[in-house]
């Protein structure tokens, strides 16, 4: 099967289920899906739709138990520097400073120390975090926090940026403000996206691509092309239209 | 105002509870009499004494020179061998698996249990008081090195593996650090253990030490001379634990505002 050029991560058949005590969960279920190069690609879904391990898989993190996933057409055998993730949990090293914690994958690669700091340093400028390179993850507010998880994983200068409910922990508030920012970064400084989420709101603002998953098991059940240009406003009527067709497609219970 | 009420909280409270306990012990040395349970002050005044001279061949000072320096071998080396044991075990889980029993088995023997085949193997000097101590902390530094290294957030490991981290980059640069404040418990409780396994050790055949002066006033029947060596014990093991908790502020600067 030939690739076409824009294709970045290619998911072929995906399926992954989990062993409980009493039963098999089957949680991804023959997913196939392609994302193309520097796209901004977001997966929506009700909560434990298998969003999230299909990230993992990306990631490499966990490993399917069937079909694979392609990134530039090679096999993904595990994680790799290649692709950024971005943790709900946020997952900064609470000993490390804002500035080592941003640092973090270059320092993994061997990247001195002088070197290391400045790209650092620009990457928690991008973010809005200047003055507080010293400070450590416990002292900063959630939206902070992801904002360091954000430059952590920008700055290792992935290929593929995995972005898992980055803002599910945070405040409606904050949320809009990062959703902004995420958007002003990525076109500062573009990448393949893939974005989970469970919110039609945050998946209409950021995607050029919404994927709807649907519960039981995990599958693909629809996709949106989102044509409006971006930054999109909430109130705009297409924005409004395009939510209530989502929305009527989602299942939001569960 | 302000200052005021700091210093209520910070000396007012102290010295108000270590007078109403002082006021307490007088009362009950009125009630019980002076034979069992002697006055603060006539404790204060076997204190001076005590203080001005030699117990057998020592000052005080010298006796808690004694017993400090087999504190201090003896932590330093359940440290050294107790804390990457501890940490190996928690990393490696075959190793684990292999170590584990043995372990289990012999944590809970109390380190006074091993006094009489201490002695058998290693004579009356030193060795014996100091394999006490070191046994005591070396459980501890293992167990707590151990939790610290299991109880590593396994997203913090996951995290890392995105970045590419090696199994070796995993263990220097998160699961170590990570198990820092754990570590930490167990160096405070560690140094308590010792402290307190010294002083078991000296009452079982010592010539100096802390615990030779409450053994020397138990001999002389001198409860004031006992009362005594148990202060004695008591401030240093509290100054010892003070500080500990100053280093570990500074080697973990990102837990300062925690404790």
């Amino acid at each position: 099967m030939a690739q076409r050029p824009d294709v970045k991560i290619e998911c072929r058949n995906l399926s992954k289920s989990f062993l409980t005590e009493q039963y098999t969960i089957n949680v991804l279920d023959d997913i196939s899906l392609d994302v193309r190069e520097n796209e901004f690609l977001v997966v929506l879904g009700p909560g434990q739709c298998g969003k999230t391990t299909l990230l993992n898989c990306m990631a490499g993190i966990i490993m399917p138990d069937a079909g694979k996933i392609l990134l530039d057409g090679r096999e993904i055998t595990g994680p790799g520097p290649d692709r950024g993730v971005v943790f709900q949990q946020y997952a900064l090293f609470p000993w490390k400073t804002v500035m080592d914690n941003v640092g973090f994958g270059l320092q993994i690669k061997g990247v001195g120390k002088a070197e290391r700091t400045g790209i650092a340093q620009r990457y928690i400028d991008l973010v809005g975090l200047q003055g507080f390179e010293k400070s450590y993850p416990h002292q900063l507010s959630g939206g902070m926090k992801q904002r360091v998880g954000i430059a952590r994983a920008w700055a290792n200068n992935p290929e593929v940026l995995l972005m898992d409910e980055p803002f599910g922990a945070l405040d409606a508030q904050t949320r809009y403000a990062m959703e902004k920012e995420t958007l002003s970064i990525w076109e500062t400084d573009k990448r393949t996206v893939v974005f989970v989420t469970n919110n039609v709101e945050e998946a209409i603002y950021l995607g050029d691509r919404v994927i709807v998953m649907s519960c039981m098991p995990g599958h693909i059940k629809s996709q949106y092309p989102i044509d409006i240009p971006k930054p999109r406003e909430y109130t705009d009527p297409r924005f409004l239209e395009m939510r209530r067709l989502i929305s009527d497609d989602t299942e939001l219970s569960l | 105002m302000k200052i005021v009420r700091a210093l209520k909280s910070k000396l007012l409270l102290p010295v108000m509870s270590v007078g109403i306990c002082i006021a307490i012990w007088q009362v009950l040395h009125l009630i019980i009499g002076g034979e069992f349970l002697p006055s603060p002050y006539q404790v204060y005044r076997e204190a001076v004494r005590m203080f001005s001279v030699k117990i057998g061949g020592n000052t005080v000072w010298m006796h808690v020179y004694y017993s400090l320096r087999r504190v201090v071998i003896a932590y330093l080396l359940g440290a050294a061998t107790g804390l990457p044991l501890g940490m190996y075990m928690g990393w490696n889980r075959t190793f684990d698996k292999v170590v584990k029993p043995v372990f289990e088995v012999l944590r809970p023997i109390p380190p006074i249990a091993w006094i009489p085949i201490a002695i058998l193997w290693l004579g009356i000097g030193e060795g014996p008081k100091i394999f006490i101590c070191y046994v005591g902390a070396f459980v501890i530094f293992v167990l707590n090195a151990y939790t610290g290294m299991r109880y590593t957030d396994p997203l913090l490991i996951a995290a890392a593996r995105t970045y590419g981290a090696s199994r070796r980059q995993q263990l220097f640069n998160v699961a170590i650090p990570a198990s820092m404040p754990s570590v930490f418990a167990g160096v405070q409780n560690a140094l308590s253990m010792s402290w307190m396994c010294v002083l078991a050790a000296e009452l079982v055949g010592a010539r100096e030490g802390v615990g030779y002066l409450i053994i020397q006033g138990m001999d002389m029947y001198k409860p004031p001379m006992i009362m005594v060596g148990m202060i004695i014990i008591g401030i240093i093991g509290a100054s010892l634990a003070a500080i500990l908790r100053r280093f570990e502020r500074v080697v973990c600067p990102w837990r300062r505002d925690l404790t």
